[in-house]
Formats: structure tokens, sequence, C-alpha cells
């Protein structure tokens, strides 16, 4: 589904990335770990399309085309979803209009026509309570005033509605309390499907507890420089990154 | 007969007037005529503003009053077209102004609100409630005004309106102004004059919409005068939705005078028109006032869209609120000048202003100009003016869900314009002002 090969990425003429290779198949979670700095959010925010990032070289494929080429309007509408880390506040555009758009600009880009109303604000009324927001929320702005949990699980919400086929979640467990991370994995849980794929970038283990991934990295200095199971999360719980990045060091050296 | 003044171009106007009287024939001894007498006598003692005048600095009416202008133009008009230009599901009576002539056989005038007296300026003169307003009109706007549009709006007035309220009566449903205007071979001049005068405990809403039927590309010029008498506790809710052609001119200047515990509050949505000019002015005559004013502009292409206010806080215990936001693109040019006046005696004054503007070209203009004079000490008085650009965060974060760079951009302007729009109380305006608005971004003129 998806396959990074030897990808390198500055941002103003410093190297963040320097050659990742990544292969994601239909079904598939994989954690991306690593200590700050190691450019695990730069490889999220690639994903998605951010224009300040320069790719110096390699490839992205997604579904069998050339992701770099994708405006970042387009790789959303082909399937690619990005959980912010810290999503953005919108004054005056209400959640209920916002998503009823995305879902039908998503729709269109699919074929399918547009969303009759009554059943655009059953399934908004469904996911909402799956994500555990109340229901006037839809009425509010989009994040305006949302508390840092509120805000993840407006990402979630989003995520379910659109239904992507690979969802990248940038650090979306950072800075929540359990029940909202409970939240987050309830999501992505449901939402495990061996056509769908996630790649979850996070610093810490904990939301590991509650997904379980099949693959997970470990970035260092803008490398993969680990890969295992969620064994290898587990290690780095209880050991920290300082041995990665003394095994790191000690081959680059 | 050659006529001498300081200005060319106010002589342009004294000989359009004697045009005018020449096609007057019997009317010349009419009131309303010696009204219109006076102010041209009043005109050749002025001249036009230049960008030399403080107030004008930002805005040049040249381009406005160097054309000669035709005061007859062809009042035809299709009634669909008319009802392209209603306002959606709005209960309202409606008077229909083609050109600037009003035409009763497209208007309500038979379904006046209940409890609204309207007049024209004529049969207010012979009216005994009328009079008196009437008097101070001609004596302070065509005889000793300052302002050459004011005095010309006197001049040039056909039939003014007085709309009178009488104590303790709510008039429900909302007096509608229709203006449309088409593209006539000569620009014309047409100049609405409407004085209001709502009595004590009384309350009403006037709205003001402007049209053109032919937006990319007719010239005329709308010279507006408004002047609002708001006695003790009444209150009055002005709606102005202004989608003139892109090529015409518009002056509007609109006095308000506010007696104790009145409430005025003003919405002014500007999205056509060459050259704009607000002059919104309300004059605090009693304690306890509020006066309200929100405005919105969207400018593209050559537009030049200029809100002057000036509130005047000259009695204790009185609260302005005011917010103006607007977007300019292409090479447009948005001003805003909002003058607060404190005098020593007005304690206890709260007075909120606020100019937000998203300039959104290398070429497009905004200048903003709040300004606090305050000359009393125990006051709430704040001000801010913010120019920028539009938040690629924003954008961004709307883009990876899927909407396009475009959508993404007139979603985040939409959004910026419309918190104006939620002061407004009626709802049918409401939706009618956020229609214009979005049909403004796709316009294609």
């Amino acid at each position: 589904m998806l396959s990074i090969k030897d990808l390198k990425v500055s941002i103003e003429d410093t190297d963040i990335l320097k050659g990742i290779n990544l292969d994601v198949k239909p079904g598939e979670i994989h954690a991306i770990m690593g200590p700050n700095g190691s450019g695990k959010s730069t490889l999220a925010k690639v994903l998605a399309g951010r224009e300040e990032y320069e790719v110096t070289s390699g490839s992205v494929e997604f579904a069998g085309e050339d992701l770099l080429e994708l405006e970042v309007d387009e790789r959303a509408r082909k399937g690619i979803f990005m959980a912010f880390q810290y999503p953005v506040e919108i004054p005056g555009v209400t959640n209920a209009t916002f998503l009823k758009e995305i879902i039908n600009a998503v729709r269109e880009e699919q074929g399918k026509e547009e969303m009759k109303a009554p059943q655009m604000l059953k399934m908004m009324r469904e996911k909402t309570k799956m994500v555990d927001l109340p229901e006037n929320f839809l009425k509010r702005s989009l994040n305006e005033g949302f508390s840092g949990g509120e805000k993840k699980r407006n990402e979630m919400l989003q995520m379910a509605l659109l239904e992507p086929k690979l969802a990248i979640m940038d650090e979306t467990d950072s800075g929540l309390d359990i029940d909202a991370l409970k939240v987050i994995a309830k999501v992505v849980n449901e939402m495990r499907d061996k056509n769908r794929a996630f790649i979850i970038v996070t610093h810490y283990q904990r939301l590991l507890d509650y997904i379980v991934p099949d693959h997970v990295h470990v970035l260092y200095n803008g490398r993969v420089v680990k890969s295992g199971d969620k064994n290898l999360a587990l290690q780095l719980e209880e050991k920290g990154y300082d041995w990665i990045k003394q095994e790191a060091d000690a081959v680059s050296a | 007969m050659a006529i001498e003044t300081q200005d060319k171009n106010i002589s342009r106007f004294l000989t359009l007037f004697g045009e005018f009287e020449r096609g007057l024939n019997g009317q010349k001894e009419s009131l309303a005529h010696q009204i219109r007498q006076t102010a041209i006598g009043r005109l050749q003692e002025l001249a036009f503003p230049t960008r030399r005048d403080e107030e004008y600095k930002y805005t040049s009416v040249t381009r406005i009053v160097t054309q000669d202008y035709d005061l007859n133009p062809s009042t035809e008009i299709a009634p669909e077209t008319v009802d392209q230009f209603r306002v959606p599901d709005l209960d309202a009576t409606t008077l229909v102004f083609i050109n600037g002539q009003y035409r009763e056989d497209l208007s309500d005038s038979d379904a006046m609100p209940k409890g609204l007296r309207m007049l024209t300026i004529e049969e207010a003169m012979n009216d005994e409630q009328a009079k008196a307003h009437v008097d101070d009109l001609l004596t302070s706007a065509a005889g000793q005004g300052d302002d050459p549009f004011v005095v010309m709006n006197a001049a040039f007035a056909q039939k003014g309106y007085f709309l009178h309220v009488p104590k303790n009566t709510v008039v429900e449903k909302p007096l509608h102004f229709l203006y449309i205007n088409t593209d006539q071979e000569q620009p014309f001049l047409y100049s609405p004059q409407n004085m209001v005068v709502v009595e004590s405990n009384a309350q009403a809403t006037l709205i003001e919409t402007f049209n053109s039927t032919a937006p990319g590309k007719a010239v005329y010029f709308g010279n507006l005068f408004n002047r609002m008498i708001v006695r003790e506790n009444a209150h009055v809710h002005h709606y102005k939705i202004q989608r003139e052609s892109l090529e015409a001119f518009q002056m509007n200047n609109t006095e308000v005078y506010q007696y104790q515990d009145s409430t005025y509050s003003n919405y002014t949505i500007d999205l056509g028109g060459r050259i704009v000019r607000n002059n919104l002015h309300t004059i605090h005559r009693g304690q306890n006032v509020t006066s309200n004013m929100y405005g919105s502009f969207y400018g593209r292409r050559d537009q030049h869209i200029d809100n002057h206010t000036f509130i005047d806080h000259a009695i204790p215990h009185c609260q302005s609120n005011e917010l103006y936001k607007g977007i300019l693109t292409d090479k447009a040019r948005g001003v805003f000048n909002g003058k607060v006046m404190v005098r020593k005696d007005a304690q206890k004054t709260n007075a909120f202003q606020q100019n937000s503007s998203l300039v959104l070209s290398d070429k497009a203009v905004m200048d903003s100009k709040p300004q606090l004079e305050i000359f009393a000490d125990d006051v709430k008085c704040s001000h801010g003016a913010t120019i920028g650009q539009l938040d690629e965060d924003s954008v961004f974060y709307l883009r990876s869900r899927g909407l396009s760079d475009t959508k993404a951009r007139e979603a985040l302007q939409n959004a910026f314009l419309l918190e104006v729009l939620e002061f407004m109380p009626h709802e049918a305006m409401r939706n009618y002002a956020a229609d214009q608005i979005n049909s403004k971004f796709a316009e294609d003129i």
C-alpha cells in the first residue's frame, strides 16, 4: 500500500530524514517511535504533504501512485488521513458544515453522489458518540476553544467519518489523559481491518498497550535504526532510548 | 449663465441643476423645490474634498465628480428581474426603486407596516408632527451643511421620504428599500433622501439593499442621505447590504441622533461598487444610549471601500460597539476610519471598537485608522486594528481533509466575515447577507 524508499528530506538546508525505507501493507499497524528530534514527526508531515519540507531524494508510492506528486488535498481524497499533533482552531467554520464538506469531497473522488442530509446527520451523531463527544459539539466552531483531548477526539471523529485507506497519527497520544487515550485506541481498533493501514507516530509506549502494532520501528537521527514487533516497544519502555542511540552511534562511528 | 465657484467640479453639478430645474416646469414654486434651491445655493460655496483633506486622505472622489450624469434614466425593468433581487423569506414591506426612481407598481405601497407613517417630504412639511423635523433638515443639511455630498443630496433629491413611527409603536415588519440599478448609456445620478423619526418606546427595522443588473460595467452614482432620530427608549435596526456594479459609485451619509435609553444598530455589508464611502455618524443626546455598528466588506478588482464612522459620546453612561471586518484582494483598497469622541462630561462611557482585515494580494491595500479622542477620565474604551493574511496552517488543515485549495480559502474567508453577521437579529437578513458574501467569492466578472 505504502512503499517508502531511501527517503531523504531536509528543511532549510538541514537534513532531517537521511534515507528512510518503510513498507506498509494493507491491514498492518506500524508504530514509529524514537527520541525527540529523530525525524518521526517530519516523516508524518511529509507523507501528509507539508510543503516546507524538501524531498532531496527517494520515493514514496501509495497504492501504485507517486505520492510526492500529489497535492495535500489530493492525497486526502485518495484515502490518506493525517491526525495532527496540533489540530488547528478555525473559528466560524462549524464542525457539522466542515464534516459534511469533507465527507462529500471524498465521496466525489470515489465517484459517489453526495450523501443525503438525514443519513449524514445520523452518521455524524453515531460517530460523535463513538468518540465520546457531546452532540452539541457539532454546532461548535472547528476546534475553537477545545481542550487538547477534545481536539484529538475530533481528529478521530474525522478519521472515522472519512474511512481512509491509510491513517497517519502524528503523536496523537501526546498530552492525553487515560480516558482520551482509550477513546483513540477504541476508534483505531474498531477501524482496524484487512484493507486499512495505520502508521502511529508516538513518543510513548503507553498507547501501544491499547493498540497492538504489527511492526515497531525506531527512528534515530533521520534513519530507521531498529525494527521489530510489539516487544520492541516494551523494551523501549523499560530501557529508554539510550541503548538504541549507543548502538546506532557505534555503527555510524 | 456663468456660475462662479471655486471648484470646477461643483460647477458641473450647478449646470446639471439648471437642466434639472428646466425639466420641472410647474413645480418650481413647490416647497420641495425651495429646499433644493437653498441647497444649490449652499453648494456654490463649497468644494469637493481632495486627498489633502484629512477625512479624504485615503479616498479620492475625483472619479465620482468628474462624470457627466443624467438625472432621468429609464426606469424600465422586467418584473422577473426585480424578483431575483428580493430577499428570500423576508416578511417585509418592500419599496422598489429602479435607477433611483420609485416604482409604485412593483412595491407593496398599499401594505405599509402597521404603525409606520410614510410621507413625502412635501407632505411632511404640511404635517404637524413632521414639520419641525423637516425644517431642521432644511437648515442643517441643505442650508448650512459642510459636506458637499450631503448638500448635493438635498439639491437633487427628487422625492425624499419622511418615516414616522409614533410613540409606543412596535413596527413588526421591516421596511425594505430595494434599489435596483440598470446599465444606461449615460451614467446617472440618484439621490435617495430619507428622514426617519422613531418616537419614544417605539421600535422599527429599516433595510436598504442595493443591486445592479449589470454588475461588471454599469456606471452610476448613488448619493444617499439618511437622517434618523431615535427618541427615548426607542430601538432601531438599520441594514445596508450593498451589491452595486463594480463600476458604480456610492456616497452614503447617515446621521443618527439618539436620545436617552435608545439603541441604534447598523449593519453594513459592502460587496459592490467602484468607490464606496460610508459616513456613519451617531450623536448622543441622552444617557444610556447604545450605538452598534457592524460592518463587513469584500473588495476585489479596483474596488475602493471606505467606512468612516463617528460616534460622539457627549453624555455619561453610553455604550458603543463597533466591529468591521473586511477582505481585500486583487488591487482593491479598503479604508476604515473609526472616530470615537468621548467628551469631558461623558463619564462611564463604554466604547469598544475593532477593525480586522485580510489582505490577500500584493497589490491590495488596507488603511485602518482607529481614532479615539478621550476627554473624560472614568471610561472604558478599547480599540484594535489588525491587518493580516489567511492563516496558512488553517488552509493546510482544511486541505488535509480533502477540500481543494480554493474551497479551503473560501471557507476561511467566509468564516472571517461571518462573525459580523452573527450580530444581525433577523434570520432572513443574516442568511441573505451570507448568501451575498458567498456569491461574491464565486463572482466572475
